[in-house]
Formats: C-alpha cells, sequence, structure tokens
C-alpha cells in the first residue's frame, strides 16, 4: 500500500516519539495510529512493527481502553479524538489492556498537531499510574 | 525550461580565491519557462547579478522564496527591478503562523537593517503565501510542500509539459527517516521531488561535518545521493555548498559522489555540483538515460520503523578531511 504523502509536522512528531523514552502515540488526522514508540510497547505488550496502523475500532478491540470500573470508554469521550475533532488538548485518567491482558492504570494526554493547514494528527502521551 | 544557477552557496556568502569556481553567491535559480517567464527560486545574493542581466524590467518576476533564511532573501535589496518604477515582482513563500509574508519580509526591508521600508520600494510588488495545492504561473505548473528544515520552509517543482524541476535548496529529510527503509510516506519532500527530471537538493555537509550538526536542517551529501535515487530523480544538482569548501574540496567530493552515485546505480552523468553561472536546460532524457536512471521502490517493513535520532549509518566514503 502506497500512502499519501505526510506532513512534515508528522514526519518530525513521529522521529520525536521514535526517541523519546516517554510512552506515546501518533495518531494521523482521520484517527489511524501511525505509530508508538517502544516505550508504549512495554505497556501494551506489542511493537508497533508488529501491528502496524490501526484504525480506532481496531485499538479499541486490542487494547481497550476502559474506566476505573471496567467499563469500555467510548471513542468520542478519548482524550485522542477530542484532540483531532474539537483541536484542542485534553486529558483523562484510563485503563488499558496489554495484548498479554494485563491491566495498566494511565494517565493520558493528547495534544493535537496543528499546521498551517490545520489539524493534522495528534500526540498522545501515556503515563503509567502506580497504585498507592 | 531554462535555469541559470546565480547563487549556490549556503548560509554566508563566502567570496574568495577559494571559491571563484563554484562562486561565493548565496541561493539563486533562474527559471525561464517556454513562453519567457521569469521566476527566480530565493533571493540570496545571487539574485543582484541576475537582476543586473535581465533585459526587460518591466514584465513581472516571479520570486519563489523558500523560506526566509539571511542566505535566501539578502539579495531582494539589491535585485534591480525593485528599484524599478515600472518592473513588477510577485513574491511567494511559506505560510507561517505568526505574521504575513509581507510583514515577515518587512522584517529585513526596515530599519535597521535597511535604508528602505517595503512601501517605499518604486516597484509593483505583491506578496503571495504559497497555495496548498497547485498554481499556475504562465505555461507552468507550480507546487510546494513542506519540508524538513529550520522554521517553515518549502520545497518547489516547477512543471512544465513533461519536465519538472525540484528545488529544494535546505532540506535534512534524514532528520526524522531512514532514508533506505521508510516507506516513502515518512521521507519529507518525496513526493515533492518523485521522480523529477531535475533536482537540486540541498548537500552541504560531509558526513563527518554532519556528525556534528544533526538537526541543523542541512543534509549531508551520502543523504543527498540517497534521496536523489530514492525519488528517482532523472538529474541531480547538489547545492547549498558550505562556506568553507573551497573550489578543490568540491571537486574532489564531487569525484567521490560520483562513485557512490554510480554505485547507488545512477549515471554518472546525472549527477553534478551546482556551479555559479552554470545554465542548464531542463530537458526530457534520452530513452535509455531515462530507463538507466528508474529506482525500484523498496519495500518498506511492515509499519515502517521509525528512524532513531538523524544520524544514520551510511558508509562515510567521502574525504572527512577539514576543508
Ligand atoms: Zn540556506
Ligand atoms: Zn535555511
Amino acid at each position: 500500500m502506497s500512502a499519501r504523502q505526510r506532513p512534515v509536522e508528522l514526519i518530525l512528531a513521529r522521529s520525536l516519539l521514535a526517541t523519546l523514552s516517554t510512552p506515546g502515540f501518533l495518531v494521523d488526522e482521520d484517527g489511524i495510529v501511525v505509530f508508538f514508540n517502544d516505550a508504549a510497547s512495554v505497556l501494551l505488550g506489542v511493537r508497533y512493527e508488529e501491528v502496524g496502523r490501526m484504525g480506532p475500532e481496531e485499538w479499541g478491540t486490542a487494547f481497550g481502553p476502559l474506566d476505573e470500573s471496567g467499563r469500555e470508554i467510548p471513542l468520542e469521550e478519548l482524550p485522542l479524538t477530542i484532540a483531532l475533532r474539537h483541536g484542542r488538548p485534553s486529558h483523562a485518567r484510563l485503563r488499558i489492556r496489554s495484548t498479554q491482558g494485563v491491566h495498566n492504570d494511565i494517565e493520558a494526554a493528547a495534544v493535537p498537531i496543528l499546521t498551517v493547514q490545520g489539524t493534522r494528527g495528534a500526540m498522545v502521551f501515556f503515563w503509567k499510574v502506580d497504585e498507592a | 525550461m531554462r535555469v541559470k544557477i546565480w547563487g549556490a552557496r549556503g548560509s554566508v556568502p563566502s567570496p574568495g580565491p577559494e571559491t571563484v569556481r563554484y562562486g561565493g553567491n548565496t541561493s539563486c535559480v533562474q527559471v525561464t519557462l517556454s513562453d519567457g517567464t521569469l521566476l527566480a527560486l530565493d533571493a540570496g545574493t545571487g539574485i543582484r547579478s541576475m537582476g543586473l542581466g535581465l533585459a526587460e524590467p518591466a514584465r513581472p518576476v516571479h520570486i519563489l522564496l523558500t523560506h526566509l533564511h539571511m542566505d535566501h532573501i539578502q539579495g531582494l535589496m539589491f535585485f534591480g527591478p525593485a528599484f524599478d518604477p515600472t518592473s513588477e515582482i510577485v513574491i511567494w513563500g511559506p505560510e507561517a503562523p505568526d505574521a504575513s509574508l509581507r510583514d515577515r519580509i518587512a522584517r529585513y526591508i526596515s530599519a535597521p537593517l535597511s535604508p528602505v521600508e517595503v512601501r517605499e520600494l518604486p516597484c509593483h510588488v505583491s506578496f503571495n503565501e504559497a497555495p496548498h495545492s497547485e498554481w499556475k504561473i504562465g505555461p507552468a505548473t507550480i507546487r510546494a510542500a513542506s519540508v524538513t528544515h529550520r522554521g517553515p520552509t518549502l520545497g518547489y517543482r516547477i512543471t512544465e509539459g513533461d519536465v519538472s524541476l525540484c528545488y529544494i535548496p535546505d532540506h535534512e529529510p534524514a532528520l526524522g527517516a531512514d532514508l533506505r527503509d521508510d516507506g516513502p510516506e515518512w521521507i519529507s519532500g518525496f513526493e515533492l521531488a518523485r521522480g523529477a527530471t531535475v533536482l537540486m537538493h540541498d548537500g552541504q555537509y560531509t558526513s563527518d561535518e554532519y556528525s556534528r550538526r544533526v538537526g541543523w536542517g542541512h543534509s549531508r551529501l551520502a543523504d543527498a545521493l540517497a534521496f536523489g535515487r530514492r525519488v528517482g530523480a532523472k538529474r541531480l544538482v547538489v547545492f547549498h555548498h558550505d562556506p568553507l569548501h573551497s573550489d578543490d574540496f568540491l571537486d574532489a567530493l564531487q569525484g567521490d559522489a560520483v562513485e557512490r552515485w554510480a554505485d547507488l546505480g545512477g549515471e554518472p552523468t546525472s549527477l553534478e555540483f551546482a556551479v555559479e553561472r552554470r545554465e542548464l536546460s531542463v530537458d526530457r532524457l534520452p530513452r535509455s538515460a531515462a530507463s538507466a536512471s528508474a529506482t525500484p521502490e523498496p519495500r518498506p517493513a511492515r509499519g515502517g520503523g521509525a528512524a532513531r535520532g538523524g544520524g544514520g549509518s551510511a558508509p562515510s566514503r567521502e574525504s572527512s578531511r577539514s576543508p
């Protein structure tokens, strides 16, 4: 599959994420996960290269996310959806499920990637919450 | 389409006995379309000589600025037609979130850096942020795309008939991508440069120099060659020479580059280093040369792994001695 050229802001965001040890995801303007880094793969139990790009449905089925009572969080309430649809940062506490079935409580912060052509994607950072 | 290089030096003008052959003027390339329409790609100090050579200053001159670093706009104040009340200049450049193109250029053409203000320029001048989709200038179709450099920066592709010139003088595509293995969608400038008849591209540094300048927005020669082959450019003109690189040093670098280009499958005659005042005609290549320069597109790994850092791992064959 030959995908269209990514905007330079997404190319550089992907490079930044690949270099960071903060778990992070990159989604394009259609909400497709187009990259997550190795730090995120520790929480998800799988590397990006093994799964490739994932739409919101696939992503939801594979990893949750769930709220603290174990209910699946609707797509439109997720930080990344809010960042993309409304062009503003969003933050939430969620629970995600790794491919091995391990649940991790995380803080997720999504930041839209604004360009001169509008919102072209979002970066989503995860932070594991240690049980106190 | 006829092309004349008026300045191929990067960063800062570097006149002197050691740069007489490749030239010391900064970025400016004149493009003359089939109907005589005139374009200037960037307005570095080379544009001063271009202005002196123009016979009919009254026709519009379109200046396509890749970005507003000084080495790409310094000549604006010394471009003859700007001071001719009968001439018309149309300036195109990158959009930025903070101010209009006109206001950003006015930071240079205003006190204390300049004795005149933009509003005082005698010519008819207009400023246009480059559109996000293709547009026409005379018989040519122009495309602009943001590329990896410091600050808002464009590359341009000028297509007339079935030939195209792609101009990306300041570009670090290896920052954030593996030029060999990443999918083309993740390589800055790929779509813009793909299959260009002539690609003029940043090749400022040796590998040794680049190792200390990763993230500065420029390419090492090895990456310029890899990019040129990857996009399947029919001809590559290495541009934006480092001010420290003397004529003799560039000669040696070019010799190594031709060998490496051939190793990558390129025709030795389809690679050259930009030389000030050199004219090129951008024509369709003979069939044999065109097929020899086609690059098979390598299959990216599933998902396409992101590059780690920008250092890359290409062999460093070119000289690493200090220029
Ligand atoms: Zn430059
Ligand atoms: Zn620059």
